[in-house]
């Protein structure tokens, strides 16, 4: 019988839980036909950088397919758990799907388990996803490139990984970007970071905030698939950060203050 | 041997008294709202009586643990594979109870070749417009819903004693502190309740609550709406436990 890693996992893990019940997380590979990936929704900007208390993650709010702008509202930082979120490029339907597996697959493990996965449990836990998915990236049709970023209470550090297609994970010391818009804004990041008024891991919640809403509204600029913020319509690139204390997404209204702050020249 | 009614009936029966004795020496386990949500406590020698379920879901056990552990993960399961098809809003102890656990835990008890379960669960859900509701499952399958919170427990005076009290005393306007604090008193005048044989030497006492915290562990979990997030679950910290403690170690 041909079985999966995931198949084989010992108590606590979600996957294998799902495949008893009959779910199929992706098909085989030499199942696959070629697919029209025009008509995918895909094309995004999403981004994480360090600062002095954690992680900023943030993501513009547009979903296209091929040229067409399908959707302006789309919430592309998912939370994971108290402690981890997930910022995703490529397409969403595999992206949100990979996104409920691992939310319960983390809740599942502590709640069954007793005690909360590991901070490399959580990121391996992603990396399997995305190597069992390779086939549907591999034929177009369901590639996603997140980033993962989460804070470890015991070791009292924030991380954020980067994961090409394939599953293959790397640590950000720094800051990272995925997803059509991004090489817009990494050179931006890399300028800040090394010449900017600070490091980006020595400034303050709000001073990275800022930043972020600056960047995404550059790649917006440059990429047609990333989306600027519409303020008339309460339209604001979506930013949470991770500290000690858990995620924390900035509401419409603190959006609304945020983004008219940024627009202006320091 | 039974092939007669009345054979089937006895061992019923028999099966009853079996499994309540088991349960006698089994600590309480309360669960009462409060002003932010609900909270389940039990005072234990071994830890292992207070879990969270889900989201919004907490669970109590009173019995043999690897029964109550094979319960609760038939939970878990269940309502993760809900969670996960359907949505976090379809995952309710009712839909778990009446449609999962309670009809098979029934079946077990009536195939009387197979051994019983021997556990009782309390389960605590807050509901999406944050509303407490509590629900008691009995090791045949039985079970029961309760809106001001609820007991379960091996001795019925005890029990009966406790749930009165539950519903007399005005727990939702409390705040967490002070409903942990009426809990614990309930739980020790509940104790008192249990008629002591006299001519056993061994018989225990009831513990008082300056005692209580040397003698046990306090497990406590806490369901709260005040965090803003999704998953209401806690356990209560060790300050407020030693909180808590200090109140009574100074009487």
């Amino acid at each position: 019988m041909n079985r999966s890693p995931s198949k084989i996992e010992g108590p606590g893990d979600f996957i294998d839980l799902l495949q008893r019940s009959g779910y199929a997380w992706c098909p085989s590979v030499n199942k696959l036909e070629s697919v029209d990936t025009s008509k995918l929704l895909q094309g995004t900007t999403v981004l994480a950088f360090h600062f002095n208390k954690g992680v900023i993650v943030a993501g513009d709010r547009r979903a296209t397919a091929g040229n067409a702008i399908m959707y302006e509202r789309c919430d592309k930082v998912i939370p994971i758990d108290d402690h981890s979120l997930m910022a995703i490029a490529g397409v969403p339907a595999t992206a949100f799907e990979m996104a409920r597996i691992l939310s319960h697959n983390f809740e599942y493990f502590r709640r069954s388990q007793l005690q909360p996965l590991s901070t490399e449990g959580k990121i391996r836990a992603l990396s399997k996803l995305l190597k069992d998915n390779m086939g549907l990236a591999l034929q177009g049709v369901g590639a996603v490139s997140p980033i993962f970023s989460l804070y470890d209470i015991k070791e009292k550090k924030a991380s954020i990984y980067f994961y090409d297609m394939l599953g293959a994970q790397f640590e950000i010391k720094t800051h990272t970007a995925t997803g059509s818009g991004s090489p817009v804004i990494r050179g931006v990041l890399e300028y800040e970071d090394l010449w900017g008024a600070k490091p980006l891991a020595k400034r303050t919640l709000e001073e990275a905030t800022l930043l972020a809403v600056r960047l995404l509204q550059t790649a917006a600029q440059f990429d047609s698939a990333t989306g600027q913020a519409r303020p008339e319509d309460q339209i604001y690139p979506i930013i949470a950060s991770i500290t000690e204390r858990g995620y924390r997404f900035f509401p419409e209204d603190e959006m609304a203050d945020l983004f008219e702050k940024s627009m202006k020249r320091n | 041997m039974f092939e007669e009614p009345f054979r089937w009936m006895e061992a019923i029966a028999t099966r009853h008294s079996y499994v309540q004795e088991k349960l006698k020496t089994g600590q309480p386990v309360l669960a009462v709202p409060f002003n932010e949500g609900a909270l389940i406590l039990s005072f234990t020698r071994q830890p292992g009586k207070i879990f969270e379920v889900y989201d919004r879901i907490a669970l109590g056990g009173l019995g043999h643990p690897a029964d109550v552990e094979r319960l609760r993960m038939t939970l878990l399961d269940m309502a993760h594979l809900e969670g996960f098809n359907r949505s976090d809003k379809d995952v309710t102890i009712a839909r778990l109870l009446q449609f999962g656990v309670a009809p098979a835990l029934k079946q077990n008890f009536e195939e009387i070749q197979r051994a019983p379960y021997l556990a009782k669960l309390l389960l605590v859900e807050i509901s999406f417009d944050n509303r407490p509701s509590f629900f008691r499952l009995n090791y045949d399958g039985h079970w029961e819903t309760f809106k001001k919170g609820a007991v379960i427990s091996g001795q019925n005076e005890e029990s009966d004693w406790m749930d009165k009290k539950i519903s007399k005393t005005n727990f939702s306007a409390m705040p967490l502190d002070e409903a942990l604090r009426e809990a614990c008193k309930i739980w020790e005048a509940g104790k008192k309740q249990i008629p002591v044989n006299k001519d056993d030497p061994e018989a225990e006492k009831p513990t008082p609550l300056s005692k209580a915290f040397d003698l046990f562990l306090l497990e406590v979990g806490v369901l709260s709406t005040a965090g803003g997030r999704k998953s209401l679950y806690r356990s209560l910290t060790k300050q407020e436990t030693d909180t808590l403690k200090a109140t009574y170690k100074h009487k």
